[in-house]
């Protein structure tokens, strides 16, 4: 049964393929979408399947599925082969489940683009490669879809590679492409190194093995510099995928590509991969409580950092990109604190309504015939009543208002914050909360309410179709509802004495790192508890309450007033920190100018040309001489070759 | 002794019987030889008719290969030997036999329209049961009837195209070489039999454990066996006829000259080398040892350094591709020698290994120069610029042949220079692989050029693009895909030649 997991990465390789080669002959958009979209639907049951199968089963320990040896030399074996776990089947259910959605909803979004199969061939390939990541059952293969995913953002940032796009130095989209990518190289040379170093010391690169010999070694390992180590490196991977400091800076110039695109890559899937691999070797990590902390507060200050910008882009998308950051920050958060339900909880949330935003601000886009700024809104709500309404919600739940599914992993976060880190993290990250509330809010009233600031007569903004529209609901309902999926024992024990769903789902993967961390498995009940969930909805619903007051008035007096006020800050944030400038003036400069002043003009042209051209002379010297030999003539030929099986003898006899 | 008669015979007609049965891939091949030969007087107007009968013996042929049951043993007396080792290189060569017809079906210069192509495909068909033949012989009469059954066949064919005046002075000089060759080959054998008393390997074997008298005599007679050996693999000095014969022939037979004949050459040679000097006790071990006294480490490793560097430092001088290819062929003998040399395991699976991925991208070049010159009627490199861009499928399939063969990932031809460099440091030979690694950089210098001319000379040049008929261009894919399919999934590739190293040694 669980074998099915092979079909779960076939089908959007066939779509790829498929796709990608046939794409030109395939006329129909609509050919093109189904079949793209189908692969990934299909992947999506098949999940399903296995997730039910999984329930009614209880698998215990990972079932591995090989599908063949890759590389075989000496010590060293590769396989391709898969791994059907909790954790790898709820996050191939994302990737397939939104990645189905957002598939669909290209097909309206992209509609008449002339370069419609290469979009739906490269949206398979991505989710092939999340699907390796995610499944894969030793680091190679997660590495090869790592990079794999890596490639295909890059190929859809600069999807629309002849339009412009601005940034710090960046002029056209192909800028952010290569920014995405290089920036990614850096946390990609933590993950290699980490890998060599696992083989090294574990002497195998199989995600079952490496834990099994951890959690056996747990006295000997714990706390090593080698532990540290290996998962400081991984995680500085994660820093680069998942767009956390000191890499953060990518994310938000990746939004230059088409807005499915930020959905699905750069919002709801691959940037969680990062979460996913310190989940997947959750007792590497918790054998190391340096890199914790240092997880943990990477986190928090990444979250917070990136709300304070999120509060003054007027681009629709940069707003949810900083909102991607941020809430990436939140799981991380998480994870640092030990809490690793609460954060791939959180991956689960957010991918619905992050996902849900991103295809929201397309549809708003579309509407608007690309237009970006949100200064140039204003009471769309009219003309887009239903893509208003699954925004609103996408928005309640991203703030943390009760009920709704944001609410309660972000209070899982919170609480497990306070809990393990302390309460500055706490408040730091309930502050980051409270500009979240704020920046949504402000993005919903500039955008939905208020009055028209564009121009009437050449804008006739308009709701988009229904292939764009039902995605919206489906993501909607589960923004509102996924939330009681993982239900905090808090609220939960009224119910029942059990922990939630997921975290009951989840306990096999984490049971090993939960013992080493010391978490119990029951949990206790403390009232402060209560207290801290109060502070989280009432910050949450005066960051909703100030962001109306200040956006419902339409000349904007009192944000102006603030900004004018505190404007050393205002610039700060508005520029990002300027986090992209210091790292052209420190980094980028300097290294492009040695580069050119030393490396190229003197030592390339003076040292290196030097050796190849002389050794170059050299060599066709030689040749031209040997050449002369191949006379032609026949006789020569065969005295040749005499001379040489005499030369031969001599030399064998007189060595005798 | 009657009844000791009796029993003789008895045993012989059931060693017969059952080589016979073995023997069944090869009698195919003679039998679609005599029945292209009945073809060819009927349809003598059909060009292709007699190439699809061939295409059907080879089928036929693999099919018996596929079915045979996995032996290893002797058949006629001793004569002849069916092992993996044999196998792996049959396949080879039925591969080859399928690659040279198609590639033939598309020359211009073979089909032209007052040549029949009977008696062509009829000799491929005998080379390659010559070749069969080679692979599995035990005896050394056998190996030089075999040995002559390809070669006759060759100077035929390498002068098919006889009104073209360098293929017909190709074809002498390669009779006047292999004569050559073959006698200094033959004399070797006679003074091997006259030293040891017996032409089988594996007596020569079991007469070289016991031997304690002078060695001269014994290495005069390897040398001018190896000679024979040495000529069909074409490594230096034995190589002076390779550059005008494979720029003479006809492009297919060139191809198939460098690839199969030289398998054919290698396959003997290392059954030669291992069934004849190698300690049979200790076959199976990672290392062998050897019996005699003479030093055939040494030599391989003087023959391979010698035709890695000359191969590509003559190659780089050269302005036809064909005899860039020639060159190039004579390099690669050179690199799969050094698998050789290390004599053990290892380095005979690495040259199992090399053999197939150069199969694939030595045809996939030779066919798209074979290609190119349909079109544009030249094979010289001046001639090739910008034919990237008049040809995309072509530039590209020749790119991707080219960095194989210069044996950069991710190509088949990575694989091949992995296993053999492997081999060669594990065997602590560390001065070869560094001669070896260093030669490949000199060959990427020729390889690129072509690229050079191919892509980035007369991008500006409006000329026609070169059309091809979409089997052609499938023919391209055949052999592109591959390359890069086993550039990334070699493993199964290792496991083949892993188990099919295992060579009857008599014992």
């Amino acid at each position: 049964m669980f074998d099915l997991v092979q079909l779960i990465i076939l089908f959007p390789l066939l779509g790829f393929i498929g796709i990608g080669v046939l794409g030109k002959y395939l006329k129909s958009e609509k050919v093109i979408g189904i079949i793209g979209s189908s692969t990934v639907g299909i992947s999506f049951i098949i999940s399903v399947i296995l997730f039910f199968h999984i329930i009614s089963t209880g698998l215990a320990k990972p079932y591995i599925v090989d599908v063949f040896t890759w590389i075989a030399t000496g010590d060293f074996s590769v396989k391709v082969s898969y791994q059907v776990d909790q954790l790898s089947i709820l996050f191939s259910l994302i990737v397939t489940g939104v990645g189905f959605l957002i598939h669909v909803y290209s097909i309206g979004y992209m509609h008449g683009d002339r370069s419609f199969a290469r979009f739906f061939s490269y949206l398979n390939l991505f989710i092939f490669m999340m699907l390796n990541l995610v499944l894969a059952s030793n680091y190679l293969l997660t590495f090869l879809g790592w990079e794999g995913v890596g490639l295909a953002s890059y190929l859809l940032i600069g999807f629309w590679y002849d339009r412009k796009f601005p940034g710090v130095r960046i002029t056209w989209t192909g800028d952010a492409g290569n920014k995405a990518f290089i920036v990614n190289r850096i946390g990609d040379f933590g993950f290699l190194i980490a890998m060599f170093l696992i083989f090294a010391n574990f002497g195998t690169l199989s995600y079952t093995e490496v834990q099994d010999i951890a959690y056996l070694g747990k006295s000997i390992y714990f706390d090593t510099g080698l532990i540290t180590a290996i998962t400081l490196l991984l995680f500085l991977g994660c820093t680069g995928k998942s767009a956390q400091l000191p890499l953060a800076v990518w994310l938000p110039d990746a939004m230059a590509g088409p807005t499915p695109v930020s959905a699905l890559i750069h919002a709801a899937t691959m940037v969680t991969a990062g979460i996913f691999l310190i989940a997947r070797n959750s007792v590497l990590f918790s054998l190391a409580p340096i890199t914790m902390e240092v997880v943990l507060i990477v986190g928090v200050i990444t979250a917070f950092w990136a709300a304070t910008i999120g509060i003054t882009q007027n681009d629709i998308k940069k707003v949810l990109a900083y909102s991607t950051v941020s809430q990436l920050g939140f799981m991380f958060a998480a994870l640092g604190a030990g809490a690793f339900v609460a954060g791939v909880f959180h991956v689960m949330t957010h991918a619905f309504f992050k996902g849900l935003l991103f295809l929201g601000a397309g549809s708003v886009i579309h509407g608007m015939h690309e237009e970006q700024n949100i200064k140039k809104m204003g009471n769309l709500a009219k003309y887009m009543p239903t893509t208003y309404k699954t925004f609103l919600l996408a928005s309640l739940a991203i703030a943390g208002v009760p009920l709704f599914s944001g609410f309660f992993s972000k209070d899982a976060i919170l609480w497990a914050v306070y809990n393990d880190g302390g309460f500055i993290w706490w408040l730091i990250l309930t502050i980051a909360a409270f500009f979240t509330a704020f920046y949504m809010f402000r993005l919903v009233y500039l955008v939905f309410h208020g009055k028209e600031r564009f121009d009437h007569h050449k804008l006739h903004p308009h709701e988009s179709p229904k292939v764009i529209t039902v995605p919206l609901a489906v993501l909607a309902f589960l923004s509102v509802f996924g939330g009681f999926l993982g239900i905090p024992y808090v609220f939960g024990f009224w119910f029942s004495h059990h922990p939630n769903a997921l975290e009951n789902f989840l306990m096999p993967i984490f049971a090993k790192s939960n013992n080493i961390l010391g978490v119990p498995l029951e949990h206790e009940l403390h009232a402060i508890e209560y207290l801290f969930i109060a502070i989280a909805i009432a910050v949450a619903l005066i960051g909703i309450k100030v962001a109306i007051n200040y956006y419902s008035d339409d000349k904007l007096l009192r944000p102006r007033r603030i900004a004018e006020k505190f404007k050393a800050a205002f610039d700060l944030s508005l520029n990002k920190y300027y986090l992209d400038e210091i790292y052209f003036y420190l980094i980028v400069d300097p290294i492009v100018n040695g580069s050119r002043s030393f490396l190229w003009k003197k030592f390339d042209v003076g040292v290196v040309d030097g050796i190849v051209n002389g050794s170059a002379t050299v060599v066709q010297k030689i040749s031209e001489t040997l050449r002369r030999i191949q006379t032609g003539i026949a006789q020569n030929y065969a005295l040749l070759m005499i001379a040489g099986i005499a030369a031969i003898l001599a030399w064998v006899v007189s060595s005798f | 002794m009657d009844s000791l008669l009796s029993l003789f015979i008895g045993q012989y007609v059931a060693d017969l019987k059952r080589s016979l049965a073995l023997f069944a891939p090869e009698l195919v091949l003679a039998t679609a030889f005599v029945l292209l030969v009945i073809v060819d007087l009927i349809f003598q107007k059909s060009k292709y008719i007699t190439g699809v009968v061939a295409l059907l013996g080879f089928a036929v042929a693999t099919i018996f290969m596929i079915v045979s049951p996995a032996n290893t043993s002797f058949g006629f007396w001793q004569m002849y030997v069916f092992d993996p080792f044999s196998n792996f290189f049959k396949y080879i060569f039925l591969i080859s036999g399928f690659a040279v017809v198609l590639i033939s079906f598309f020359s211009n210069e073979l089909n032209k329209s007052d040549r029949t192509m009977g008696e062509y495909y009829t000799l491929i068909l005998g080379m390659t049961l010559g070749m069969f033949v080679i692979s599995s012989a035990g005896n050394l009469i056998l190996i030089y009837l075999a040995l002559e059954t390809m070669s006759l066949s060759s100077y035929v064919l390498a002068g098919y195209t006889k009104e073209i005046k360098r293929a017909s002075e190709a074809s002498l000089k390669y009779v006047i070489y292999g004569a050559l060759a073959s006698g200094l080959m033959i004399y070797g054998i006679s003074i091997l039999y006259g030293l040891t008393g017996t032409l089988s390997l594996f007596q020569i074997n079991a007469f070289l454990t016991q031997y304690q008298g002078p060695v001269f005599p014994l290495v005069v007679a390897s040398l001018l066996v190896l000679v024979g050996f040495g000529y069909k693999i074409s490594a230096v000095p034995f190589h002076f006829w390779t550059p005008d014969v494979y720029e003479g022939a006809p492009v297919a037979i060139t191809a198939y000259l460098s690839v199969a004949s030289k398998a054919a050459g290698f396959a003997v040679f290392m059954r030669f080398l291992k069934a004849g000097f190698i300690d049979p006790t200790n076959a199976s071990e990672q290392v062998w040892t050897m019996v005699s006294s003479i030093d055939w480490k040494f030599i391989v490793a003087v023959l391979s350094v010698l035709s890695m560097t000359i191969g590509n430092f003559v190659a780089l001088w050269q302005t036809n591709v064909k005899r860039m290819l020639a060159y190039s062929s004579i390099a690669h003998a050179g690199y799969m020698l050094m698998g050789v040399t290390v004599m053990t395991e290892g380095g005979y699976i690495a040259v199992m290994i090399y053999f197939f991925t150069y199969l694939l991208m030595n045809f996939g070049a030779f066919y798209v120069v074979q290609l190119i010159a349909n079109e544009i009627g030249s094979e010289e490199l001046e001639d090739y610029n910008g034919l990237g861009y008049r040809s995309p499928l072509l530039g590209t399939a020749m790119a991707i042949f080219l960095v194989s063969l210069t044996g950069l990932p991710p190509t088949a031809g990575f694989v091949g220079k992995l296993y053999i460099f492997q081999a060669v440091i594990n065997s602590n030979m560390i001065w070869l692989a560094v001669v070896g690694v260093l030669n490949s950089v000199v060959s990427l210098a020729y390889y690129a050029k072509v690229f050079r001319n191919m892509w980035l000379r007369g991008v500006d040049s409006n000329s026609a693009p070169l059309k091809y008929s979409i089997y052609a261009q499938l023919l391209v894919y055949a052999f592109v895909i591959p390359t890069l399919y086993y550039g990334i999934f070699w493993t199964p590739l290792v496991f083949w030649a892993k188990s099919s190293v295992m060579m009857f040694i008599g014992k």
